[in-house]
């Protein structure tokens, strides 16, 4: 278990070509003892290459990575200490459930005792331990998965466990499972856990810090909650929350209100300092209601289609050429066609240039 | 429809089986004639349309002093030369394969997939181009005529088919695999020879068995690489063929020469059926 520093880490594939391609732009973090870390964006924006910089595989092109202060950048792999389970099972064909599980022990030279107790209560926790004696490659897919999944928790005394999109194969069911067996052995062997997900359900419900990742770029970490009402970029916003978070292009009419088609917004945001026009504000579908007794931040909209998804009802509606939409219990009557919406302005959100303001 | 098709599933197969076991029931019974059943024409059936001998078969292991052939030493030397010879190959090509497989090389314009195009290049090329090369290296280093020089000959002819098939095999094992074991804790000698190549055992099989294969039936370099110290099996069943040709002895000698590939297919055959091969790595 150890603190994990990345400072000024940037990595380019093709390095050596005169115009280099960076998978991943320089960002600086640190990953605190005992927490657990999201890894979230879309396919391709570096998420998998963070992941291998840090276990090793890749050496960044620049910057340095600390274990507890001590620098391991030129450190290989296997004297990192750290477990990795790739998105894809990965096992070893030849050996059974037990040798699968017991390997990193026996590279490690742990004792034989001391390796049996460790293999049988991963095992337990994984559901592992009827099959302790199987080949390896007869089991299913998911219980493949479990076995690449136990490789990492066998170690308790790892940097770290890296998580590259693990519970793919594994069915919905089990999949909600462990990740509760996940939060537990997190919390009760206080192991660093960095899951890596294109999957932002996975990322709310897993972990307590959120890292969304873009382009290579680090756009934001935070909490859930604060990705969820304060995203930093417009990307957070759409990216995350479903549906995502409703935008208007707008402009400011006063320190702290915007217009959007000619409907005065107020909201809490000092807008005094604003370099250019390009402003737009950002709201999330759950704050906006159906206006009771306000009297301002109201905007008159078309109904245009409602969808009941079960546990709310969602609202899609025309405001000028804008679409808004708005989630609302699934109790709530909806007139047919004229709505008024009602935008509180201490969950708004201005963006400049696509920031946050 | 359905049963017109399996009876021409059927027919071709049988077209084919008969095409592949004539040969060999023809030398089965050519075998255990004697000069005037061979000139009798070709007949099949023992006792009735002729009478069978083993002469042709006694021969075989008759010292030529006895007015036997010996076919024992030429046959222990192909075996000696082939098995080394393929194993050696094997070693280095599946090392070469791995090294391709998962570094990158480059020497200016020179990349991973060039170096393995070498390597088949090898096989592209007509043997009768590299004979003349062969026969001046071995005789400057002055192994013209002995085992260790067709060793060394087949290793240069072996390895390439080992790397082709063994490259390809490795690119099928996920990287991941290595991966994990560096993680879980091997150096990447350890993770290769634990964990990537017992994964490989299938395409070791395959690859060995193309290379006794080839190595087993060549005929061309045995005959211009060696004279008299050294003689290979494909060799002496061919100076079998004197003015006189002895259709029995050479008959036998054919199908005791072909026996350890047919015991070769046979276990290979076996492994292939278990699924090891397609299912190794998913």
């Amino acid at each position: 278990m150890a603190k994990i520093d990345l400072s000024n880490i940037s990595h380019s594939y093709n390095q050596n070509d005169p115009n280099p391609v960076y998978a991943l732009n320089p960002f600086s973090m640190t990953w605190e003892n005992g927490n657990r870390y999201a890894i979230l964006g879309p396919s391709g924006c570096g998420k998998t290459t963070m992941l291998n910089i840090v276990s090793g595989l890749v050496r960044p092109s620049a910057g340095r990575i600390l274990f507890d202060d001590k620098n391991v950048t030129d450190l290989i792999t296997e004297d990192r200490n750290i477990a990795q389970v790739f998105q894809f099972p990965v096992i070893y064909n030849t050996m059974t459930v037990y040798e699968n599980l017991a390997f990193p022990l026996k590279c490690r030279n742990f004792s034989k005792n001391k390796t049996d107790e460790r293999v049988n209560s991963v095992a337990e926790t994984l559901n592992l331990k009827s099959f302790l004696n199987s080949p390896a490659r007869k089991l299913t897919a998911d219980q493949k998965q479990l076995i690449s999944l136990g490789r990492g928790l066998v170690r308790e005394d790892v940097a770290a466990v890296l998580m590259d999109e693990p519970l793919t194969v594994i069915d919905p069911d089990l999949k909600f499972r462990l990740r509760r067996n996940l939060k537990e052995i997190n919390e009760q062997y206080k192991t660093t856990l960095v899951y890596v997900t294109h999957d932002q359900n996975e990322a709310m419900t897993f972990a307590d810090n959120i890292i969304v990742m873009s382009e290579g770029e680090v756009v934001q970490t935070g909490s859930p909650k604060e990705l969820f009402e304060r995203p930093n970029t417009t990307f957070v916003g759409y990216f995350i929350g479903s549906p995502a978070m409703n935008l208007f292009e707008s402009e400011a009419s006063s320190n702290n209100s915007v217009k959007i088609n000619n409907i005065l917004i107020k909201t809490q945001t000092n807008l005094s300092n604003l370099k250019t026009k390009n402003i737009k504000l950002g709201i999330r579908s759950e704050f906006i209601k159906i206006a009771q007794n306000q009297n301002e931040n109201l905007v008159d909209v078309n109904v245009e289609k409602v969808e009941d998804l079960g546990n709310y009802k969602l609202i899609t509606a025309k405001m000028g050429n804008f679409t808004i939409k708005s989630k609302v219990n699934r109790e709530t009557e909806i007139p047919n066609q004229k709505l008024k919406l009602h935008i509180p302005a201490e969950k708004c959100c201005i963006y400049e240039d696509n920031k946050l303001i | 429809m359905n049963k017109f098709y399996i009876f021409l599933k059927y027919f071709f197969i049988i077209i084919w089986t008969v095409f592949v076991v004539a040969p060999f029931l023809w030398a089965l019974t050519t075998s255990f004639k004697d000069f005037q059943s061979v000139n009798a024409g070709v007949t099949y059936i023992p006792w009735i349309d002729f009478e069978p001998n083993l002469e042709g078969w006694k021969v075989l292991i008759k010292s030529p002093a006895k007015g036997g052939v010996d076919i024992v030493e030429p046959y222990f030397n192909s075996l000696f030369v082939t098995c080394t010879a393929s194993l050696i190959s094997i070693i280095l090509g599946t090392l070469s394969a791995y090294a391709l497989s998962r570094y990158t090389f480059k020497a200016g314009f020179v990349k991973n997939n060039d170096i393995t195009f070498f390597f088949i290049s090898q096989r592209i090329m007509p043997p009768i181009v590299l004979s003349i090369p062969f026969f001046l290296f071995l005789s400057a280093i002055n192994l013209l005529d002995s085992l260790v020089g067709l060793i060394v000959v087949y290793i240069v002819l072996l390895m390439p088919i080992a790397v082709w098939i063994m490259v390809d095999f490795f690119n099928k094992v996920p990287r991941e695999i290595d991966e994990t074991a560096l993680i879980d804790g091997c150096n990447p000698y350890q993770a290769f020879l634990k964990v990537v190549l017992p994964n490989s055992i299938p395409g070791l099989i395959v690859a060995g068995m193309f290379c006794i294969i080839f190595g087993w039936i060549d005929f061309f370099f045995a005959f211009i690489l060696t004279f008299t110290e050294v003689q290979l099996l494909p060799v002496k069943i061919v100076a079998l063929n004197s003015s006189v040709t002895p259709w029995w002895s050479l008959s036998a000698s054919a199908l005791v020469s072909v026996a350890p590939l047919i015991i070769v297919a046979f276990i290979v055959e076996r492994y292939l059926s278990k699924g090891n091969l397609s299912g190794a790595i998913k």
